[in-house]
């Protein structure tokens, strides 16, 4: 994608929305050094206004710290040379004309401090300090927009440079047969981190090219069998999702107590949970019935005592992941 | 109906307040029971409900849920919150009980957007 | 608030009647409840209200007897077992069923004028 494209690509994506947000986010990230103009134009408190003006036009800059000695006394502004010249005082020392009493901002502190500053005072620059108050740096309005439209251009590079990899990962890998295998310990109990693998494995199958349609299946499928280790298991269990380019199979198993009985245990509204998980707004009876509904085939086993395995296959028959699918896609 | 319109008709509270409210909002659900909501919900609904536990927001995630309402005014503990602001879910409580809700929603324009169970594609091996 | 029998609400939501018929023109139902949780239920609804939910546990007859409340409508198409359904006519509660979804069926009754409050 050239850059022309990409930004275009933010002026007219849905997603703009979420970029907005973005830049929120980025303002309270983003450190003041990291968009602070470093090569800072000083003014020695022995120069004349005449020359400061000068400098401001040659320069074409329209203010700057004034320093006695390397440290910070002052800033002059363009409307302080204004005054000068209305004045007709343009011999003084830039010290008559400047602003003394000056405001300064931390180089550790975040973007969004500038940004309040500059929309309460109405002052357009701020002198920054390092942690030893000297200064490291001048920031202004110009320099905190493109700071953080730079930046929000980066972190949405990466996500794209992120998702292009993910869902082109087996594309130039050749075996016989390639797949990505995804392993998690599920703990008995754990209501609440209960559903974090399920999260985990449907946002990688999205990142890697699956349609939505195919990521909600494969989630909820997930979610129910980890719910139901968490819920109904003595030791919890093991998760482990095997993504092929047009196959993903879930294998869901543990160590105990065991399904006594498969046959009721499919029927919809048959529970074993106990009222207090019924609170909890599990157990109706659902879970095997949902995910029968989202998996092409699935395979449930058990001995009482023993365990439970519970394998499922989700096919993706007009699409694939991991082989730039996803991409090509978007292109058409 | 978008979350910030959602949010006026409930007279409702966005407890993470970096969600995405420009979200559309087809359709609603009032339920209590996940598995219930997993096996009936359709994509971009309001999700009512009286449960307050992260499973909400967990299930909400896997279901592609636009937006949360927490009914009577129930304050959800942190992780629930916190995990709503880590998803982008947008999760509102508000003082009106489900059957209220319900109404008002109804009565301003959402269809129920659930499906009744039926058989699914799966075969059993 | 618009008074309307519970024949009514059966008639016009198309629900179907799970336990023995009763002059369902006689009841007025005063209030409407929705929630799964039966702890909810228990401080929340009130009596002679009809509760929407789409639990048909066994529980929720004792719950509905506690609570003396007028009928139950059990959403979604779940269906209690027999023993449910005869103890909900040994305690003479009323159990009604729909395929419809609790939203629809809260948002229909609010339409006809049932309030939670």
């Amino acid at each position: 994608m050239s850059s022309e494209e990409s930004r275009k690509n933010i002026l007219v994506d849905d997603s703009v929305a979420e970029n907005i947000t973005r830049v929120e986010e980025l303002a309270y990230e983003l450190k003041i050094r990291e968009v602070m103009e470093r090569n800072v134009r000083t003014l020695d408190s022995e120069l004349k206004m005449q020359s400061a003006a000068d400098l401001f036009r040659q320069q074409r800059i329209s203010g700057a710290p004034v320093t006695k000695n390397g440290e910070l006394i002052g800033i002059l502004s363009i409307e302080d040379v204004i005054r000068c010249l209305v004045a007709n005082d343009m011999d003084a020392p830039v010290t008559r004309y400047m602003t003394s009493k000056v405001r300064t901002i931390m180089a550790t502190d975040p973007v969004v401090e500038a940004l309040k500053f500059f929309v309460n005072t109405g002052v357009g620059r701020l002198p920054v300090l390092d942690e030893k108050g000297n200064m490291e740096g001048i920031i202004t309005k110009g320099d905190l927009t493109s700071g953080l439209l730079f930046a929000l251009q980066r972190s949405i590079q990466e996500e794209e440079l992120k998702t292009y990899r993910a869902s082109h990962l087996f594309e130039d890998i050749t075996s016989n047969r390639t797949s990505l295998i995804l392993r998690y310990v599920i703990q008995p109990r754990d209501f609440t981190h209960g559903g974090t693998a399920s999260s985990n494995i449907k946002r990688a199958l999205l990142r890697m090219g699956a349609s939505p349609q195919i990521a909600r299946r494969c989630g909820i499928a997930a979610y129910e069998a980890e719910m139901n280790l968490i819920i109904h298991t003595t030791n919890g269990g093991n998760m482990r999702v095997e993504i092929e380019p047009h196959k993903i199979a879930l294998d869901v198993f543990d160590y105990g107590p065991g399904i006594p009985d498969i046959e009721s245990a499919m029927k919809p509204g048959y529970s074993t949970a106990t009222d207090s998980i019924r609170e909890l707004g599990f157990g109706a009876g659902m879970g095997l019935v949902n995910i029968a509904r989202c998996v092409d085939s699935m395979k449930l086993e058990s001995v009482v005592g023993k365990g439970t395995r519970l394998k499922m296959t989700i096919l993706l028959e007009s699409e694939t992941v991991g082989e730039g699918y996803a991409g090509k896609k978007e292109v058409s | 109906m978008d979350v910030s319109q959602l949010i006026d008709l409930v007279s409702g509270e966005l407890l993470n307040p970096d969600a995405d409210l420009t979200r559309d909002i087809k359709g609603g659900c009032g339920a209590d029971l996940m598995s219930d909501v997993l096996a009936s919900i359709q994509p971009e609904a309001v999700l009512l409900t009286g449960l307050c536990n992260p499973q909400v927001i967990r299930t909400a995630q896997m279901s592609d849920v636009s937006a949360i309402v927490i009914v009577r005014g129930k304050n959800p503990p942190q992780e629930t919150v916190n995990l709503a602001k880590e998803e982008k879910i947008a999760l509102i409580s508000s003082p009106f009980g489900m059957f209220e809700l319900c109404g008002r929603l109804y009565q301003a324009g959402l269809a129920s957007l659930e499906q009744p169970v039926t058989d699914g594609p799966s075969e059993m091996e | 608030m618009t008074i309307m029998t519970l024949d009514q609400i059966i008639n016009s939501l198309g629900l179907t009647v799970l336990t023995d018929l009763k002059d369902f023109k006689s009841l007025t139902p005063s209030y409407g409840y929705t929630s799964d949780l039966l702890s909810c239920v228990m401080s929340g609804a009130k009596n002679q209200g009809v509760w929407v939910t789409l639990q048909a546990h066994n529980n929720i007859v004792a719950v509905a007897a506690l609570l003396e409340l007028a009928a139950v409508i059990i959403t979604e198409g779940a269906m209690p077992d027999e023993t449910t359904v005869a103890k909900a006519n040994e305690q003479g509660i009323t159990l009604l069923s729909t395929e419809k979804a609790s939203f629809y069926i809260a948002g229909k009754l609010w339409e006809m004028g049932l309030r939670d409050v």
